[in-house]
């Protein structure tokens, strides 16, 4: 009863232009100043998912695809030391999102177009590698998978090559006093979000200095709906279950597409981590934690444990600046603007807003609202 | 030099007195340093490859009541005067009491002064005098920091173990009586010639006096009691040295001093050590509350320091005095520990408690040495609860095979109930109302993880523990 009062609430607050997460003072700072550092992890993640997209095509055993290009034993000592940006998160991210898939990115990688060039690409690169070539002759269908994962890869690095600086832009704007509320920060993304809707996602790789196409522009990919959607519904709501606790084949399609089926996305994450299935992305919290800004951090140091729990703190922040940006996505995607008067209009966002509140039933959603 | 290990405390007592009142703890720990170092030096110069007394000191004090202030150690002792200091030093660092600190640790230091005391007396009315010392400033511990019960648990304290020191008091009266000795003397009671009746009889005496202390089953009904209302550091006092008095006295009186009546009880004896032993580790699988599983786990352990008395073998009398040792270190060690979860969730009770070895927001270290204590416990190799718990199976074996077999169980049944409470307590997922924990200062583990390094080190290197004994007990056996 009391659960369904709270979800009554939120409808509301939605259909009134709010947000999923109240607006509140203390709301708008720590999601803004969480966002910034979330920004700029993700300037670094970005960088590295590119990079390996195309200097990492087709080496199977990239040892140093975290370096960026720059080898040498005081990077190295502090790899291994793991003081340094995880990016494993960005690669579990974007196996999360090869998994789940992106249905139209999937639909172009299913194609004969899209073989034939990796066919092409993969010829190239293996030119002259025996080992390769005998391996391709055995298994035809592993470098293809594999040219598969680069695509993902390097999609994921674009989406986030959007996403970076729309949250540091959104922490300066904070700055310049030009952001009070959740809705201002629910607005900022959503707009970055519409502005970057239909730039175009393309893939392609250089090899011996020739230039292969992958995902050409003819392939008609839009950052919305091959990138953004589907990495929201990939990390949102679904991924995270895949650390070791939930086995399935994704390229045998075995990942069922029933939503009821995960539960465990960064929406869900637990806050109170025991190390079992659902965990936060503790490597994110681990690397948002040294780019937080001071407000945030005073903010944290004022509670009974301070900094000593700061990892939970930040995955319960960033949930909450996660939630602004399911909001922006239920905003854009809505039938009609959420705050219509229209009888009509509003009985069909009514009806869309139940499919989403209740799709985040099982969310942190009411233990965010305070 | 020995008087120091009785002096020390007391020095420091009055210095708490007379200090400036934000120097109380600091003189107290000064004064507990200073009685381990003591302590140190006292045992560097003990001879490990001689049996018998040591380091004597006697000055006349009340001779027509055959009183003489007369100390000394030996193999028996030694060891139990280190696991003193250490325990008292940890105590006094563990955490201040909220009121009254100059009365806190004075009576601590006190307590500590007595119990040295009691295992250094060469006269046995200054064992009593040593032994009913501690019984005041241990009842005020409880009855002044203790819970919600405290007058209730202090006063059952105060009256079993004023029952146990008449006993006592009866049983050396009868001793010097019926030995003709003429005094208290100790090595004089000793070696007078003693009827076996007289010896079985005073054996029952003193069996029930230090019974009470132990505690043996059905005498233990104060323990559960005074552990669960008093505060951690006399927990921790408590279990770790205050019970080795009764199973001293014991080992001493009963198994060197009237060793022919010993032997006669030496069956039932090993039959009431199982029956502690099965009846504290069943009673600890059905509490809730932490400390009573501690509690109950206590009264099983010191069981297999009886059972190991009485076997009396060589091997099982070093056991004995390993487990008392291996005891010390672990019921003090679980007690800082529940304690510490206690100041921090203000609750002990297991229906409560859950997930709290969660890596950010819980207790995870004091998780990890929660189910390092456990297993020492429960005998797991490569701590010194291994140790000591072999060596009392492999010492009894010979003897009371049955018996033995059965205290087996009792390891079994530490592993379950100990299992039960780190499962219910630290496992699982941390629930939202033990979400917002304040943190655990070093200084609050301080005590524990200096207990643990114990542990796991005499396990490593049990000879560190059983050499001082091993000249001294082992011509003790008639077996």
């Amino acid at each position: 009863m009391k659960a369904a009062t709270a979800v009554a609430t939120i409808k509301e607050r939605l259909l009134q232009g709010g947000a999923l997460l109240p607006d509140t003072p203390e709301n708008v700072v720590e999601v803004v100043a969480i966002l910034k550092s979330y920004g700029v992890v993700l300037g670094y993640y970005w960088e590295n998912l590119i990079y390996m997209s195309q200097t990492q095509f087709l080496v199977l055993f990239p040892f140093f695809k975290y370096f960026n290009g720059e080898i040498n034993w005081r990077k190295l000592l502090r790899h291994w030391n793991h003081d340094r940006i995880n990016y494993e998160f960005a690669e579990y991210c974007m196996r999360a999102m090869l998994w789940h898939g992106s249905p139209p990115l999937d639909r172009y990688l299913d194609s004969p177009e899209f073989a034939q060039l990796a066919e092409r690409a993969i010829q190239a690169k293996i030119r002259g590698n025996f080992l390769l070539q005998l391996l391709h002759g055995f298994f035809p269908e592993f470098l293809p998978e594999q040219v598969k994962m680069m695509v993902y890869t390097s999609v994921l690095g674009q989406f986030w090559r959007v996403m970076s600086p729309l949250f540091l832009d959104l922490w300066e704007r904070y700055q310049r006093g030009e952001i009070h509320t959740i809705k201002d920060v629910v607005d900022h993304i959503r707009a970055g979000l519409v502005q970057a809707a239909p730039q175009p996602i393309t893939y392609g790789v250089k090899i011996r200095g020739e230039f292969y196409p992958l995902v050409p522009e003819t392939a008609g990919l839009d950052f919305l709906t091959a990138a953004a959607v589907p990495y929201v519904e990939a990390v949102f709501f679904r991924s995270f279950p895949f650390m070791g606790t939930v086995s399935y084949n994704a390229q045998a399609y075995q990942i069922p597409a029933d939503q009821a089926d995960f539960t465990y996305g960064a929406l869900y994450a637990d806050p109170l981590p025991i190390g079992g299935a659902g965990i936060p992305p503790t490597l994110l919290m681990q690397d948002m934690r040294h780019y937080l800004p001071a407000e945030l951090r005073q903010r944290y140091q004022q509670t009974p444990r301070g900094l000593g729990d700061v990892r939970v703190k930040i995955c319960e922040s960033f949930q909450k600046s996660m939630f602004c940006v399911t909001t922006a996505a239920i905003q854009a995607l809505a039938p009609y603007p959420l705050t219509s008067t229209d009888p009509q209009e509003r009985r069909a966002n009514e009806a869309y807003l139940d499919q989403w509140l209740q799709r985040l039933r099982d969310s942190r959603l009411l233990a965010i609202q305070g | 030099m020995l008087s120091g290990l009785v002096g020390w405390p007391l020095l420091a007592m009055v210095g708490v007195w007379c200090c400036p009142a934000a120097w109380v703890r600091r003189v107290a720990l000064a004064g507990g340093a200073a009685l381990l170092l003591w302590t140190g030096w006292v045992l560097a110069q003990f001879d490990v490859q001689t049996a018998g007394w040591q380091m004597g000191e006697q000055v006349p004090w009340l001779g027509m009541l055959g009183l003489n202030y007369a100390l000394a150690v030996d193999g028996l002792s030694a060891p139990l005067l280190g696991l003193n200091s250490l325990v008292l030093l940890l105590v006094l660092a563990s955490e201040p009491p909220v009121v009254r600190p100059r009365l806190y640790y004075s009576l601590v230091l006190l307590t500590g002064a007595a119990v040295a005391g009691a295992f250094l007396a060469q006269n046995v009315l200054l064992f009593f005098l040593f032994y009913d010392l501690e019984l005041l400033p241990l009842y005020l511990l409880i009855a002044v920091w203790g819970g919600a019960r405290r007058d209730y648990a202090a006063i059952k304290f105060l009256v079993y173990t004023a029952i146990s020191g008449l006993l006592l008091l009866a049983a050396f009266f009868g001793w010097a009586v019926l030995s003709g000795a003429g005094g208290f003397d100790y090595e004089a009671l000793r070696t007078q010639t003693l009827g076996l009746g007289a010896q079985v009889g005073l054996l029952v005496l003193l069996l029930l006096g230090l019974g009470i202390k132990i505690p043996l089953v059905p005498l233990h009904t104060w323990l559960p009691d005074a552990h669960v209302e008093a505060s951690t550091p006399v927990s921790m006092l408590l279990a770790g040295v205050l019970l080795k008095l009764g199973t001293y006295g014991l080992v001493r009186f009963g198994v060197q001093g009237l060793p022919q009546g010993w032997r006669v009880l030496a069956p039932f004896l090993a039959g009431w050590a199982v029956v502690s032993v099965l009846y504290g580790s069943l009673m600890a699988i059905g509490q809730q509350d932490m400390k009573r599983v501690v509690a109950y786990s206590s009264i099983g352990h010191m069981g297999y320091v009886l059972l190991a008395a009485a076997a009396a073998t060589p091997v099982a009398l070093v056991a004995s005095v390993a487990q008392m040792v291996s005891h010390g270190l672990i019921s003090a060690l679980l007690f800082a520990l529940v304690g510490v979860v206690y100041r921090v969730t203000g609750t002990r009770d297991l229906t409560q408690l859950q997930g709290l070895l969660a890596p950010e927001r819980g207790l995870p270290l004091v998780g990890s040495l929660m189910i390092l204590a456990v297993m020492a416990s429960s005998g797991i190799p490569g701590m010194v609860g291994f140790v000591s718990e072999f060596m009392v199976f492999r010492g009894s074996w010979p003897v009371f095979p049955v018996w033995t077999l059965l205290a087996m169980v009792g390891t079994g049944l530490t592993s379950v109930y100990f299992l039960l409470l780190v499962n219910r307590a630290f496992f699982g997922r941390l629930t939202p109302a033990l979400a917002n924990l304040p943190a655990v200062s070093w200084g609050q583990r301080l005590p524990a993880i200096v207990l643990a390094m114990l542990v796991v080190a005499l396990g490593w290197q049990p000879a560190w523990l059983v050499r001082w004994s091993e000249a001294t007990v082992t011509t003790w056996g008639w077996r």
